[in-house]
């Protein structure tokens, strides 16, 4: 992203003079603008005057300094770092987080070493400032996954009371002994999640922090919303001896992966609903596999997890595209493929 | 060339139920002169691109050998080399896209048709009859067809509403509970929810910006204009319990809800379902609601606000959630005015956003219905394009979602686009620039809500994209076009508060720059 700058059209003088226009030049090959604090100053006048760092262009900003001598170009970059300077988080856009400091770093190592005339103050101040920098890439990573801890969290409860709300509809159609077009149980093999790249709490604990407290969550809320639930599975017995350990799939609550299960692919048979009484739940209990393989499927699933360690500022997300299979079984082993997308865009 | 049209042109007049034979040659001249009116290079290209793999599909292997209306209508399509040639201005893929494009042309026709002062309504049934037939396969219950094709169906049945009772679709909004049961309303929007971020976008990031404005409060008092099931407050509750170790217990929940007419049972259910919920999690909570007026309009006295807490509007208004009644712009209008006086510290809004080309327009009233119908129909070609990208073999279940959810949210955006031209006090347009003019300032939206909402988007298929849109408002689109906004504002003090010597609230005009100032690094951000 460094951009390519042009020549401008400002004869380099021999040494380090001061223009006409009171702009500080230098020598070199390419002619480098020294951004005094009062030229400074003025650009961030200019700026203000024109509603701020977004709004304002290299052109307008030209045009009420009116400081001769100074060009798009200087502008243009100078911009930029303010820019950048001022909302650092807008780097999540384009490039990963690392990426974006390491520019920095080095644009501002560049600049450094080659204006000349900088005193022993101006290093150590470059040095503090790349410091800075470093510093601030951890905190905006650290930041980001704080967000995607809550993100979780939300999304989990948001999809907890549509499952109320589904559960409490059907019962009520099949009360009322009316056929709904859309059987409740065609789940089968081929769900397909939405957000089935969401790290397990597992997965979480990978980095600490506030996992504890995800958990503590997630068992209060097993408790109390056993009472909420309409109905509760027997297999979800084994939810307890889970927690902590990996996802429990057979709580509809608990489950994320499996709480959208209405996605099925065209050419499963719509099901008729059969009677709800005593088996409203969400989990695939119907399919030929029994628990244990299910359990297969979230053990494996830390593997291919979201936040493993080993991806840097990255953080990978299993979105289950567009394919037949959606959840199937490869022929090989008995784990579930999800097959890997693309990287969170940052 | 022409004996080719005036062949069709033939099939035409005599399927037509009003006499035409007079007017055949002023439907030769027509057809054969016609072009359409808009700028086809935006909307063909990603209509192109994005069907080019149903060119098989479009090779109709399944239409019934012993049904001769759909036979014809695809032996006229594939006999139709001759007005390749005129689509192809507008068309860079190959054949199978021509049948959109001649679909869409003739949506436009027909909307054409309608307009202005010239309107053709003889035309227009004429040109929805041809539609009829194009798109007979889709047929909107059975969710078969191409994609394209159901959503022309949509699309052209709501034309014939208007036409025919001057009410848009057989099924707009608020009469969905009457023909889908509700446990199919509330799958189709489960699926929607799984398909695209549309909702969830709007709902986490108000959320969000309430959680920020109420950081510090013991007691918040949400007033939802539109609460339907009640589904963006489970995520509020939950993050509310949840707030960053060592933070004060969790404030006081109170949600009022607005209702209209007789809904109150529905309403009174919802309540329930959200106190159950907040008592799962441990939330304090309380539930009430109060009735829009008899013409629709909110009155802020009707909302119990108790000292100490502090009031936050939600205002949710796309058309998937709200119904498509008469009068709603003046009821949306004096709910956000009402936001002023209940001394309202935040108001979250979401709404639907058009593509920019309005700028260039001289004023809202110069667009007419054609205009409007084709924005519409890019809006809603563009969130097909979107659930089709995502999930291209879970046909059955986009059309449960079209059915359901869409469709109704076309006939109704149909209607709007009529009537806007004909009543007074039916024009919407955008709210985001009403609040402004009414003195309504900018809430920035934190980085924390940013990124929030490009992680969301990252859950889904690519193409989704948020941006800032000014500060106080991020944006949703597919791919290049802008589908959903949600946006910040805190509403200008309350008239009583007012000295006698500053000026009133300027109502109706546009605000100079005075009025829009920024919380960059208030208490409002949350770091």
């Amino acid at each position: 992203m460094f951009p390519s700058k042009k020549p401008t059209n400002i004869n380099p003088p021999p040494m380090c003079v001061q223009a006409d226009s009171g702009l500080v030049l230098t020598t070199d090959p390419k002619p480098r603008l020294r951004w005094t604090v009062e030229l400074h100053d003025r650009f961030v006048d200019a700026v203000n005057q024109l509603g701020g760092p977004d709004k304002a262009t290299p052109k307008t900003i030209m045009r009420v300094m009116g400081v001769k001598g100074l060009t798009l170009y200087h502008l243009k970059s100078h911009l930029q770092k303010f820019r950048l300077g001022k909302q650092p988080h807008k780097e999540f856009n384009d490039h990963s987080l690392k990426d974006a400091a390491a520019l920095e770093l080095q644009r501002n190592a560049a600049s450094s070493s080659r204006i000349m005339g900088r005193t022993m103050n101006d290093r150590s101040v470059q040095v503090t400032e790349a410091i800075r920098m470093q510093l601030e890439v951890q905190r905006r990573l650290h930041e980001q996954l704080e967000v995607q801890k809550h993100l979780q969290i939300r999304i989990e409860a948001q999809g907890k009371y549509m499952q109320s709300i589904l559960e409490k509809a059907y019962q009520t159609l099949a009360a009322e002994g009316m056929p709904s077009g859309v059987g409740y149980k065609e789940l089968g093999d081929q769900a397909l999640d939405a957000s089935m790249g969401f790290p397990s709490p597992h997965d979480l604990q990978l980095y600490g922090g506030s996992d504890h407290q995800v958990m503590d969550l997630q068992q209060q809320m097993n408790q109390s919303l056993d009472g909420f639930l309409l109905t509760n599975n027997s297999n979800n017995d084994n939810d307890n001896a889970c927690l902590g350990k990996k996802m429990r799939p057979h709580h509809p609550y608990m489950n994320p992966n499996e709480k959208h299960p209405f996605l099925w692919d065209d050419d499963l048979q719509v099901q008729e609903e059969a009677s709800k009484s005593d088996q409203i739940q969400v989990a695939p209990p119907d399919r030929g596999e029994g628990i244990d393989d299910i359990d297969d499927v979230y053990e494996a699933k830390p593997a291919a997890g979201m936040l493993s360690a080993d991806q840097s500022a990255g953080l990978e997300k299993k979105f289950e595209g567009p394919s037949s299979h959606g959840w199937h079984q490869t022929d090989d082993d008995r784990t579930w493929q999800l097959r890997p997308s693309k990287k969170l865009v940052l | 060339m022409e004996t080719m049209m005036m062949k069709e042109i033939g099939d035409l007049s005599r399927s037509s139920s009003s006499s035409t034979a007079s007017r055949d040659v002023d439907f030769a001249c027509a057809w054969s002169n016609w072009e359409p009116v808009a700028d086809w290079a935006p909307f063909s290209a990603p209509v192109a691109d994005d069907f080019d793999d149903l060119v098989d599909s479009m090779i109709c292997p399944d239409v019934a050998l012993d049904d001769p209306a759909a036979l014809s209508s695809m032996s006229n399509t594939s006999a139709d080399t001759p007005i390749d040639e005129e689509v192809n201005t507008y068309a860079t893929a190959g054949d199978g896209d021509d049948k959109d494009l001649r679909l869409v042309h003739l949506l436009v026709a027909a909307a054409e048709a309608l307009d202005g002062p010239h309107r053709y309504p003889e035309l227009a049934r004429v040109i929805l009859v041809r539609l009829k037939e194009l798109v007979e396969r889709a047929g909107v219950d059975s969710g078969g067809g191409t994609s394209i094709e159901r959503l022309a169906a949509h699309f052209a049945d709501a034309l014939q509403g208007l036409l025919d009772g001057g009410v848009a679709g057989r099924s707009s909004v608020r009469d969905v509970r009457l023909h889908h049961n509700k446990a199919d309303v509330l799958t189709a929007f489960q699926l929607l929810q799984d398909m695209s971020p549309y909702i969830k976008f709007g709902h986490f990031t108000a959320n969000q910006a309430i959680l920020e404005a109420c950081l510090d409060d013991r007691r918040v008092h949400v007033v939802d204009f539109d609460i339907d099931e009640g589904v963006q407050w489970a995520s509020l509750m939950q993050a509310l319990v949840s707030r960053p170790g060592g933070r004060p217990p969790p404030p006081h929940l109170r949600i009022t809800a607005v209702s209209r007419g007789g809904g109150s049972r529905a309403m009174q259910e919802t309540g329930r379902r959200l106190a159950a919920f907040a008592a799962s999690l441990g939330q304090p909570f309380s539930f009430s609601h109060c009735r829009l007026d008899a013409d629709e309009r909110f009155r802020p006295a009707s909302v119990k606000v108790v000292k100490g807490e502090t009031v936050v509007m939600n205002c949710m208004l796309h058309p998937t959630m709200a119904a498509t009644r008469r009068g709603r712009a003046a009821s949306v209008a004096s709910f956000l005015s009402g936001a002023a006086e209940l001394g309202a510290k935040v108001v979250t809004m979401v709404e639907e956003e058009d593509d920019d080309e309005r700028e260039d327009l001289a004023a809202e009233e110069e667009r007419g219905f054609a205009a409007r119908f084709m924005a519409e129909l890019r809006r809603y070609s563009t969130v097909w394009d979107s659930l089709e990208a995502g999930f291209p073999m879970q046909g059955r279940a986009r059309g449960m979602v079209e059915r359901v959810i869409l469709g109704p949210g076309i006939a109704g955006a149909v209607n709007r686009a009529y009537r806007e031209g004909k009543e007074e006090g039916e024009k919407e347009g955008n709210w985001g620039e009403w609040v402004t003019a009414m003195g309504f300032m900018r809430v920035g939206i934190s980085c924390f809500n940013h990124c929030q909402a490009k992680l969301l988007l990252g859950l889904f298929n690519d193409g989704y994209k948020v941006e800032e849109d000014g500060i106080n408002k991020l944006v949703l689109g597919w791919k290049t076009s802008r589908l959903l906004s949600a946006s910040v504002w805190k509403p200008p003090p309350p008239p009583h508060l007012l000295l006698p010597s500053s000026p009133p609230i300027l109502v109706g005009t546009t605000s100079s720059s005075g009025f829009t100032t920024s919380f960059e690094d208030s208490d409002f951000i949350f770091d």
